[in-house]
């Protein structure tokens, strides 16, 4: 029976797969690229992307007060612009020239304007008018500066609205009082909703550009050794595919757990899911990323041309995925071409799953799509490997069979020689 | 003597770039279809009709009037109705919708018997921007209905309308926002992550082209046509692409300012010049990290590293002064600080060339930087090792 096993043509097959999957473990621990994309970049940039936005909310926007009306009302306003949480008042300024020219400086990205007749058009039952001139440079600035006002003179207002309607109507001015619940993110700041979205999307982008090296390394073997590869295990395409994908799995255990596990805790980040839900959505993600990087591992002719062809993308994926402009608003196109990309399910299953306590069941959606591509993603690779790269290797070897130096000519014109 | 090693150097320089298909991709094609990516996603311009749901427990005159109005608010979309709490939070956990608003049971009968009844929104801030509108759209809403009440009890005691809508909102608050008026996202995110793009590109092809000589060992071959002067060198190989980068960058410019109407209140000169800095700048810094790391990989992983972190240590989306001052000082390291920082003194906010003058002066810096420590360079290139 074992000897029946043991000749059976998937038993050989299954063979030449762990000796792909073992020699590309080999070629990857013995390439420093490789380890510095696989594991350094996954270990620093996560943490990177975290200090930057560790900070979360703008705090003390600098703005200057212009108060022409000068009473106890406006004073307040100021006052109590001054103590949100959103906004620093930093100075008075004479009139509205002076006022610019501080904005203009930096000193202040935000002018308050207390106009003349404010508190006595209060006072006589007319609306109080106040005027915000916000920078525009960044959004958050305004939005800071804008909720600090509409809050203030909100509560202001409804102090107001209080005194008056109270005697008149024997009821306070509120009468249906309402209240936000932020959920998923209760912080409300940026780092929290921003990075769930970029941690998947730093897996991919690493794995991606691993996976080219690796090829880049190889191709540059072969051109230097007449289209051979001396260090590749000579095996079917499907063993070659598979094999690697397998290793790529292997290799990417630890920065799974690590990234999307170990990174929320350190900054404190919303997670409110089962870390074992988004081990699961791994799986599928880790597979399909792998297969997409040998799939675009066509494009690449050099180690270092990876750098070139690839980094870019990773900011493209930051959009595709939904985490500044939402996906429902993207034209057809550039959706579609989100939907492609399994970075972008697994950001938006992870985001559910962290932030809002989503469970498996409620992401399936997202789940499924990252196996849909699984079989899409490997019948790619395997035309990759199969009709460019194995074409490409036996052209090479034809070439330098007519002269041995023939691919080191070509090399030597691309850089300007001859 | 000199102009003939120029010229030699040159020639080098434009060879390279034509024999390798890949820089043309890199110089002229990506970076254009990144900026009409970018500029294609955002042209809707701002975040509205957030896809939202509403739990409506009370079923009543005012609950179906506030749901109707909200419906007709441009921030948000009621596209779902849920029939009580777990629902909707189901629905917000499965990504359907972006939060929802919560009508209590009775809400009707407490207002009118002035007991207060509560209404509240659940916003999922897991996404940022759908969720600010939304804010904005549930909190007025919550202030009309209020305020729709109380308008109707004034009214029965007879004030006049004039009087009730400065008690209802006894202050007005006018928000003016100079250059991006409508707080058009395309402007405000576009204008720089757009020349941040093209920044990444050249620093990425300028360390690519200096990278190769010290790998394929030709560097000392690129001196000799230069007659050892490692100035020269530089020259002959950047130039050709600074030309183009500028090229590609006014073209950028000109989609950006001209097709999609982007705020220009500058003379085109100031951000012409700005464009043409940051393309040398950049190429400077690269030749600058070359210098001080002369190997393939290290520079080219700096050049990596620095040009993707820029995005976010720049200040384009979390503003300067709310970072870790060690991140905020690690952002004036890069050009495309100073780029943005012109952008924005110039394009959108139009002020004195004045104000600017130390953002150019610091382009200009990074262009002379590197001069100064070629010699570091140069020693490399007539001894190149190649680390794989």
């Amino acid at each position: 029976m074992t000897e029946k096993i043991k000749h059976s043509r998937f038993f050989l097959w299954f063979i030449q797969v762990l000796r792909v999957c073992g020699r590309e473990l080999l070629l990857t621990f013995r390439d420093q690229g490789v380890v510095i994309f696989f594991l350094l970049l996954n270990a620093v940039y996560p943490v990177l992307y975290a200090l930057i936005y560790n900070p979360e909310v703008v705090r003390n926007e600098p703005v200057v007060v212009v108060d022409d009306n000068r009473t106890a009302m406006s004073r307040d306003l100021v006052r109590r612009m001054d103590a949100t949480q959103e906004v620093a008042i930093v100075g008075y300024a004479a009139n509205m020239q002076e006022a610019q020219e501080a904005m203009h400086r930096k000193a202040c990205y935000g002018i308050l304007y207390v106009p003349r007749d404010f508190a006595q058009s209060v006072g006589r039952h007319e609306q109080g008018h106040v005027s915000l001139y916000c920078d525009m440079s960044v959004m958050m600035r305004y939005k800071a500066m804008f909720t600090a006002l509409t809050n203030v003179t909100q509560a202001m207002g409804s102090e107001r609205l209080a005194a008056i309607v109270e005697p008149v109507l024997n009821m306070s001015g509120s009468i249906i009082e309402s209240r936000q619940v932020p959920v998923g993110n209760q912080a409300m700041g940026i780092a929290s909703a921003v990075l769930l979205f970029i941690l998947p999307l730093v897996l991919q982008q690493s794995m991606i550009l691993g996976i080219a090296m690796l090829h880049g390394g190889s191709i540059e073997r072969r051109r230097r050794n007449g289209g051979r590869d001396p260090l590749a295990i000579e095996a079917g395409v499907a063993a070659t595919v598979i094999g690697k994908t397998m290793s790529h799995l292997i290799i990417y255990v630890i920065p799974v757990i690590y990234v999307l596990y170990y990174v929320p805790l350190m900054f404190d980040f919303p997670q409110y899911g089962n870390f074992l839900h988004v081990a699961c959505m791994a799986v599928p993600f880790l597979i399909a990323v792998s297969l997409m990087g040998q799939t675009l591992q066509a494009f690449v002719n050099e180690r270092e041309s990876v750098f070139l062809l690839f980094v870019f993308s990773s900011v493209v994926f930051v959009f595709l995925t939904g985490a500044s402009w939402p996906r429902y608003l993207m034209s057809r196109l550039w959706y579609v071409v989100g939907d492609c990309v399994p970075a972008t399910w697994m950001s938006n299953g992870y985001v559910l799953i962290q932030s809002n306590g989503a469970t498996l069941h409620q992401v399936s959606h997202h789940y499924w799509m990252m196996w849909l591509q699984v079989p899409v993603m490997y019948i790619l690779a395997y035309l990759v490997e199969r009709y460019v790269n194995r074409r490409r290797y036996r052209s090479w070897i034809a070439a330098s069979e007519d002269n041995p130096r023939a691919l080191t000519r070509i090399d030597l014109a691309k850089n300007g020689v001859g | 003597m000199i102009a003939k090693y120029i010229g030699r150097s040159f020639k080098r320089g434009c060879i390279q770039l034509v024999r390798r298909p890949m820089y043309f991709l890199l110089i002229i094609i990506l970076p254009i279809l990144c900026c009409w990516f970018l500029m294609d996603l955002i042209k809707g311009g701002s975040v509205q009709r957030v896809p939202v749901g509403i739990v409506d427990l009370d079923n009543s005159i005012i609950s179906r009037q506030v749901s109707r109005t909200l419906n007709g608010f441009q921030q948000v979309n009621i596209c779902h109705r849920y029939s009580n709490f777990a629902e909707a939070r189901d629905a917000v956990q499965r990504g359907e919708v972006m939060g929802f608003f919560l009508i209590p049971e009775f809400l009707e009968e407490e207002a009118l018997g002035g007991r207060q009844p509560v209404v509240s929104y659940y916003v999922n801030y897991a996404y940022y921007a759908p969720a600010s509108m939304q804010y904005k759209g549930f909190k007025t809403m919550s202030l009309l209905t209020n305020g729709a009440i109380v308008q109707t009890a004034l009214r029965t005691v007879g004030l006049p309308n004039e009087t009730i809508a400065a008690t209802l909102q006894p202050y007005q608050t006018h928000v003016h926002m100079p250059g991006n008026p409508f707080i058009n996202y395309n402007y405000y995110l576009n204008a720089t992550f757009v020349p941040c793009f093209l920044s990444l590109f050249i620093l990425l092809v300028t360390a690519f082209s200096l990278g190769m000589e010290l790998k394929s060992g030709l560097s000392r071959q690129w001196l000799k046509t230069s007659g050892n002067s490692m100035f020269l060198a530089l020259v002959g190989k950047l130039v050709p692409q600074t030309v183009l980068f500028t090229a590609v960058g006014w073209f950028i410019q000109w989609m950006m300012f001209r097709c999609y109407d982007f705020p220009l209140n500058c003379n085109p000169w100031n951000m012409l010049s700005a464009m043409f800095l940051l393309v040398v700048a950049n190429q400077s810094f690269a030749v600058l990290m070359f210098c001080f790391v002369p190997n393939f990989r290290y520079g080219t992983m700096l050049c990596t590293l620095l040009g993707m972190v820029s995005f976010s240590f720049a200040g384009f989306s979390l503003p300067q002064e709310a970072m870790y001052p060690w991140v905020e000082a690690l952002g004036f390291v890069m050009p495309i600080k100073y780029y943005f920082l012109i952008m924005v003194d110039q394009a959108l906010n139009g002020i004195d060339l004045y104000y600017s003058r130390f953002y150019y002066a610091a382009l200009l810096g990074f262009t002379i930087l590197p001069m100064f420590l070629s010699w570091h360079l140069k020693r490399d290139c007539l001894n190149p090792v190649y680390v794989p």
